[in-house]
């Protein structure tokens, strides 16, 4: 289905004022595109100009008045531009434009000069509105604050220019009009009013139906695999087995882990498949936790076709061909009458939505090749890399979203004793995460 | 345990809209949908009101006229709306997951007195979606006045229905955010899409489909690939090719689109990633100069452990199954495969791509899979599904229009 999205290049245009998370919303899109397959780039303009211009740039550079910075400004507009295009041209699918695209005038100039350069290219347009004061100073102080604009400042100070900044911006802000008759979604304070025209297209509606699902709400999403099942012990391939006697006593430890993790809450999103190892490991955790879980086909371990039952060494006896191929080639390489990791992305996507959507904490119990494709779209791997992820047993993976990347930890909880071993991310960092499965 | 799918709330959505802007003809569309992704849903309107109750004249539409002489039609209209809005309290009170509502919702004061009305008549935990359609199109306005005149009203003139129109607008007041309530407006059949406050898995999906409504009539053409060496054994499953009669019907197919398609190249062709669904996909892709799109969700059903085995065989070796899917041939699952209901989960995202296409649409695909596809525009009811007749060798043109979806069936000899 991605070749539907493939038929035409895109250019996404961000529109907003300053501290209205233009940059958060244009990386969380970029994100998905690429884990969907769709090869995206993030072009800020900020970094143009701060390489052009330089860092020393207080808020008087940003004012309209001000016309060697607004000339200056506007190269920088068209270098970024043209960055954009030829990446498109060469390796690229959609190429998004961050940057504050204000003005009438500043939107025209770019539909133009893509008209004029790359007429192929379908552009739409992301608008965010924000009227809550204590919104904006917080993403100013999460963001702008560890700007290089800002090295060297206090955070008075640098709050204070940037708010100075925001009213220059303001001076000659026009927002998205339907005249203007370009394509385009405006988010309105954090998506509780959101506009949409003149939509067009299978990535556009993909497109949508992401953002409609976002927000700020900081809430962590804590990913396990099922306890040690009968397959796992003997290295067997697929199956729909039962949990051993350890990975039932991790079950119960990881009931235990969550009860003292959430302090005893019982506002929680639930996920696990539908094959018996992971619905037992589900079931004993939700005992303990006085919650329901949501069990979804979609979450079910990838399907290994006429592999099923097998070990490694009997796969490399009986299909010789196909176990080099995997080897080469694991992420698209399909077992016949089963799937690839692709085909996992491609179903796993509705649960990224669900998480995304949900403003409570979010706990999936599932199987290793499910959690490599969750937890790649969360770190932002390369999609090739997710095959290669280190997802091993008895081990909760605990994410928080912050500003622009993922904050991790990892409990390695031991299913004889119940003992904790937490593993922040300087650790896991310099761990290798490349395994053969 | 609980499947997704069923949500621990009802779900009440409130049409609001004047007439001839499409609100009958989303409240179907949102109704066929919600039934066909397994939620117990019903439309309560003032016209289901009137069609139910044999003492009122069932040629005057209610819902729109205005009799100048006296009150009586007015007071009729404000009766029918209130027993649509109790019938539905009864229905969600029992077993009804989603209920439409289309009656009396044009001025804010009506709002505020339905969400009384269901808070204090309502005893269970609720949410209320309200779905505002507007239309400033002209010609829209008058096509959907002729279609409603073909349904129902032969005798009345357009002038007619425009001048009660007209008197209707003239109190009508558009949703506000002053009003709190959590809705989406459809503007222009969707060329302009406002949401507020949007809450929810349902809520999600349901603006999510309306997104990709439109009023353009296009075909969909609903084929099998043809024949393998599976049909002549009669084996089921597997990922056979095509025979030799198979490559053959399958050219023969592609002539018939040639002539059926009268050289229009704005169409798209879906198929699985099976054998026989892919090379039945090319040999007509090729007559007609397209590409055909492979998409797993159209592989046939997961026959899990039957999977290759005979009709025969499986008697013989399950005859436990075989007495379980009789019993419930909807909801069975093939063990270590799939059921119907996964089916059509899986099948979804392609019925988004149909109702987002405005061109025709050709699915080359397998028996499981079109019965579900097929349900979803002539099923009143899922439990249909696995009684279903697609043959082969059997092109099924259907053409959804407003309220219906035309059905003509051509076989390719």
């Amino acid at each position: 289905m991605q070749e539907l999205g493939k038929q035409q290049k895109m250019v996404i245009g961000m529109v907003g004022l300053p501290a209205r998370g233009k940059t958060y919303i244009s990386r969380k899109i970029c994100r998905y595109l690429n884990w969907m397959g769709f090869k995206s780039k993030v072009f800020n303009i900020g970094n143009y100009r701060r390489q052009i211009c330089g860092t020393d740039c207080n808020s008087n550079f940003f004012d309209p008045g001000n016309k060697d910075a607004s000339k200056a400004r506007d190269e920088c507009a068209l270098l970024a531009l043209n960055d954009m295009i030829n990446y498109l041209r060469n390796e690229g699918d959609v190429s998004l434009y961050d940057g504050t695209n204000t003005t009438k005038q500043r939107r025209k100039l770019i539909m133009e000069t893509l008209q004029q350069k790359f007429s192929e290219v379908q552009v739409f347009w992301v608008e965010s509105i924000c009227n809550d004061e204590d919104v904006i100073l917080r993403n100013i102080q999460l963001t702008k604050l560890n700007n290089p604009d800002y090295v060297g400042k206090s955070s008075d100070e640098a709050t204070q220019d940037f708010q100075q900044r925001i009213e220059q911006y303001a001076k000659v802000y026009e927002p998205i009009d339907m005249d203007e008759n370009i394509s385009f979604i405006k988010i309105i304070d954090i998506g509780n009013d959101i506009m949409i025209y003149n939509i067009q297209g299978f990535l556009q509606s993909k497109l949508v139906s992401y953002l409609m699902n976002l927000h700020i709400y900081p809430r962590p999403i804590y990913l396990s695999r099922h306890g040690e099942s009968q397959y796992n012990v003997v290295h067997k391939v697929g199956g729909d087995s039962d949990l051993t006697q350890t990975g039932l006593m991790y079950a119960k430890q990881l009931g235990k882990y969550f009860v003292q993790e959430l302090e005893g809450s019982r506002n929680i999103k639930m996920f696990t498949s539908t094959m018996q190892r992971a619905l037992r490991t589900s079931n004993e955790v939700c005992e303990l936790l006085g919650v329901e879980y949501y069990s979804l086909k979609a979450l079910d371990e990838i399907n290994p076709g006429i592999c099923d039952g097998l070990t490694y060494q009997q796969i490399a006896d009986k299909f010789p061909q196909d176990y080099e191929e995997r080897k080469m080639n694991k992420l698209t390489y399909r077992y016949p009458r089963g799937e690839s990791y692709l085909d996992v992305i491609s179903r796993v996507e509705q649960i990224i939505f669900e998480i995304e959507r949900s403003r409570l904490p979010v706990i999936v119990i599932a199987h290793q090749a499910i959690l490599r494709c969750l937890y790649a779209y969360f770190h932002e791997h390369e999609v090739p890399e997710i095959p290669k992820l280190n997802i091993p047993l008895h081990q909760v993976i605990k994410l928080v979203p912050a500003a622009y990347y993922c904050k991790e930890t990892r409990i390695k909880i031991d299913p004889m004793t119940g003992h904790w071993e937490i593993q922040d991310e300087a650790t896991i960092k310099k761990v290798k995460s490349f395994l053969d499965l | 345990m609980q499947q997704y799918k069923k949500t621990q709330y009802k779900l009440i959505l409130v049409l609001v809209g004047l007439p001839a802007r499409g609100k009958t003809h989303i409240s179907y569309k949102l109704n066929r949908y919600l039934n066909w992704i397994g939620y117990k849903s019903e439309i309560f309107s003032i016209k289901g009101a009137q069609q139910n109750d044999a003492q009122l004249d069932q040629n005057i539409d209610y819902e729109l006229e205005i009799d100048p002489g006296n009150q009586q039609f007015a007071e009729v209209r404000q009766h029918l709306s209130s027993t649509a809005a109790q019938q539905l309290v009864t229905f969600l009170q029992s077993d009804g997951d989603i209920a439409l509502y289309n009656g009396l919702t044009s001025t804010k004061a009506d709002r505020q007195k339905l969400k009384s009305f269901f808070k204090e008549t309502l005893k269970l935990e609720y949410q209320t979606f309200w779905i505002e359609s507007i239309c400033d199109d002209p010609q829209v306005i008058l096509n959907n006045i002729n279609e409603s005149k073909l349904s129902r009203f032969k005798d009345k003139t357009i002038e007619q229905f425009m001048n009660h129109i007209n008197v209707l607008a003239q109190h009508y007041e558009s949703l506000e955010n002053t009003e709190n309530l959590s809705y989406i407006k459809l503007i222009n059949i969707g060329k302009l899409v406002k949401v507020h406050m949007l809450e929810g898995y349902l809520c999600s999906k349901i603006v999510s489909f309306l997104l990709n409504l439109h009023a353009n009539n296009r075909q969909i053409y609903l084929v099998r690939s043809c024949q393998t060496e599976y049909h002549l054994l009669d084996k089921i499953g597997g990922d056979p090719e095509l025979s030799a009669a198979g490559k053959q019907n399958s050219q023969q197919l592609g002539d018939y689109f040639i002539e059926e398609l009268k050289g229009n190249k704005n169409i798209t062709l879906f198929t699985s990633q099976m054998k026989r669904g892919i090379q039945t996909a090319e040999i007509v892709g090729e007559k007609l100069g397209i590409k055909a799109l492979k998409t797993k969700n159209l592989d046939e059903i997961d026959y899990g452990i039957c999977d290759g085995l005979t009709v025969k065989e499986i008697a013989a070796k399950y005859p436990k199954q075989i007495k379980e899917r009789k019993a419930n041939p909807l909801e069975f699952k093939y063990p270590r495969g799939e059921s119907f209901l996964d089916v059509i989960h899986r099948v979804e995202p392609i019925i988004y791509e149909i109702e987002r296409s405005r061109d025709p649409v050709l699915i080359i695909a397998h028996v499981a899979v079109l019965k579900c596809l097929y349900a979803y525009y002539h099923c009143n009811q899922i439990s249909e599904i696995p009684n279903i007749d697609i043959p082969i060798n059997c092109v099924i043109k259907l053409v959804p229009i407003p309220y219906h979806c035309l059905e003509s069936r051509v076989n390719i000899k």
